[in-house]
């Protein structure tokens, strides 16, 4: 009898061990990059049966929106090159190019996803890195006839463009876009708390158990931590870096956030962090609106940040200064910092 | 000499048993902890929902709140400790330096723990 | 008139016995309250000595009423009675017990005084790790510490188990 009382002893630690950390963890590769799911509180089987549901979902979008691999995308660039008529049965890229095209006027065309060409020109439309620095010439065509969102006219389900120059590349919208959809997901299948991470760009759902998820911000310099924030549930975070794809040329840096007024990479900044509160389109936003941040001119990044209505952002400049909002100061936690280097904007 | 006999007599099996259990359980989870290398972060945990994290690679003071008042966290040269607390006995003060990953000193009256962590732990996930 | 009958509550010698044993218990208590320990309030518990040997020389339910006795009045005399550390004593007391309770009854052809005091020993560090980490410290950083407590346990239970040892054979 007492041996029995021992084997439920026994049982019930062992049980109360295994619930205690209760996350699951699952790795793709996706959008040429590594999405991180983390479900917590859910079973083993439900977890996985979740993830495989937003791995999926992500694939497809990977297939349908790749810049430069064989997509949708590619197949309505090259009909715009041939000055043709795009033909879309379905709903969603429709959707998906209305709202490029609202974002980029926001943001006064900081964001220019109509500027695919110029990036294959850079070299950022492959795997590997034989980039070279282009022809002044074909820079300066091409900013000559500037492409922008707006010389796509959508009438009824046939998309036209006004430039030949235009190729749409979303690189900069698909892993936020990605992110939403995973939101949507997780909610139909009452999954409370998760965290996505899909290249860098994250979105918190609920909650770490008693605890909100801690999300590390890297160092645009060093392979460590410049500081973690606690991401509040429903919030995203996005950050745009001159270190996440880039060549190196006689020591200059050569980044793949290229200015669309000057035709070349945009070198006043070393990297740009937004949080974005809840709201349907938090992810793509957080990943979107740290572009024109990082892409726009020192003098007036301030002005479109408010424009924008981003009130947390933190921007390291090229010499290492930081900018930082005041909202943005009191949710962060430095972990590698002397506090001289960093100016609060108000 | 003696009581060591004297022990030796009555021990019995079941014991050993239980010896070698409980010991296997000390050793299992010693080398989880041994062999730690030099930790790079300092993790300071109350019962407040924000942990905080900070690098070992800088010198300041934290002042941290807890159930009883501040307590103050040195941190320089890559090693951290409980500088003043507002705790009675003082025994997290006593305890000195920390710097390998997983040491933790924790001052219960004023609900503070700080640990070495290396950077896995500290976060759920990272952005860049 | 009725006879007014008076009872009388003998008080046996074993009483004063379990009284003693009380007291002496307490005594260890407080002693040990101001040893040094890596984390304030969690302790061996040398108090155990006297648990054990009131469970071999009575019973258990002798040996829980001293055990929480002690707990009881050994708080209220140091001055942290309602703390969190009497809260830890406590758990430590109870979970120990628990575990007595349980294996009190283990064959005394394999099992000595050696396995209980062991036991006891762990369930006392168990019992308080448990109340730390649900009410003190909600971290799980908290059983970083936990190595060089279970060492204790072991050394403390081997040493309660001979000295309870010798003190039964008087």
């Amino acid at each position: 009898m007492h041996f029995r009382n021992l084997i439920f002893f026994f049982f019930i630690f062992l049980t109360s061990c295994a619930e205690k950390d209760n996350i699951h963890q699952y790795k793709d590769y996706i959008f040429g990059t590594i999405v991180d799911i983390k479900i917590h509180g859910e079973t083993e089987q439900k977890s996985k049966k979740i993830a495989n549901l937003i791995f999926d979902d992500f694939q497809r979008l990977h297939n349908y929106l790749h810049p430069w691999k064989e997509s949708l995308i590619t197949e309505m660039n090259s009909t715009f090159l041939k000055e043709g008529e795009f033909f879309v049965d379905d709903d969603e890229i429709i959707r998906i190019i209305q709202q490029n095209k609202d974002l980029a006027e926001s943001s006064n065309n900081y964001f220019n996803p109509a500027i695919g060409k110029l990036i294959e020109l850079w070299g950022f439309h492959s795997e590997n890195s034989n980039q070279s620095i282009p022809s002044s010439s074909k820079i300066d065509n091409f900013i000559s006839d500037l492409p922008h969102m707006s010389n796509l006219t959508i009438t009824n389900n046939t998309i036209t463009s006004s430039n030949k120059n235009f190729q749409l590349d979303l690189g900069g919208y698909a892993k936020g876009y990605a992110l939403d959809r995973a939101k949507v997901i997780l909610e139909n299948n009452n999954v409370h708390n998760a965290l996505i991470n899909i290249g860098g760009n994250i979105i918190a759902i609920g909650n770490r158990g008693k605890r909100n998820w801690i999300v590390g911000i890297q160092h645009p310099r060093k392979p460590s931590a410049v500081a973690s924030i606690n991401l509040l549930p429903g919030w995203s975070i996005g950050t745009s870096g001159d270190y996440q794809r880039y060549f190196m040329i006689n020591k200059n840096r050569y980044s793949h956030l290229i200015d669309p007024n000057s035709g070349y990479p945009a070198n006043n900044s070393q990297s740009v962090t937004i949080l974005i509160p809840p709201s349907a389109n938090s992810g793509v936003l957080s990943d979107v609106y740290s572009k024109p941040l990082f892409i726009a001119p020192k003098e007036i990044k301030i002005e479109l940040a408010k424009k924008l209505l981003i009130n947390f952002y933190m921007i390291i400049l090229n010499d290492g200064q930081i900018m930082i909002s005041d909202s943005m100061n009191e949710s962060i936690n430095w972990v590698d910092l002397k506090n001289e280097e960093i100016i609060t904007v108000h | 000499m003696k009581k060591l006999l004297l022990f030796t007599k009555f021990i019995r099996l079941g014991d050993i048993f239980f010896i070698v259990l409980f010991t296997g359980l000390i050793i299992f989870i010693i080398n989880r902890s041994w062999n730690m290398p030099v930790g790079q972060y300092l993790k300071i945990e109350s019962n407040s929902k924000v942990t905080k994290v900070f690098s070992l690679n800088q010198t300041s003071n934290k002042k941290i709140f807890g159930l009883l008042g501040d307590s103050e966290i040195n941190i320089t040269e890559g090693k951290a400790r409980f500088s003043k607390s507002p705790c009675t006995k003082k025994y997290c003060v006593h305890q000195g330096w920390i710097n390998k990953v997983n040491q933790t000193i924790v001052c219960l009256p004023n609900q503070i723990l700080i640990s070495i962590t290396d950077g896995n732990e500290s976060y759920d996930s990272v952005n860049y | 008139m009725k006879a007014m009958t008076l009872s009388i509550i003998k008080i046996t010698s074993d009483d004063h016995t379990v009284a003693k044993l009380a007291a002496i218990a307490i005594a260890l208590s407080v002693i040990e309250f101001f040893l040094p320990s890596p984390i304030p309030g969690v302790k061996p518990g040398i108090a155990n000595i006297i648990v054990l040997f009131t469970l071999y020389k009575f019973n258990f339910k002798t040996a829980a009423w001293v055990s929480l006795i002690r707990v009881f009045v050994s708080s209220v005399l140091i001055g942290t009675l309602m703390s969190p550390t009497f809260f830890l004593s406590l758990f430590g007391a109870i979970s120990s017990l628990f575990l007595l309770f349980i294996f009190q009854k283990l064959p005394k052809k394999y099992f000595s005084i050696i396995s209980l005091s062991i036991i006891a020993a762990f369930g006392h560090i168990a019992g308080q790790f448990f109340i730390a980490r649900i009410w003190i410290i909600q971290h799980d950083s908290i059983f970083n510490l936990l190595p060089v407590f279970l060492i204790s346990a072991l050394i403390f239970g081997l040493l309660s188990a001979f000295i309870t040892h010798t003190l039964l054979k008087y």
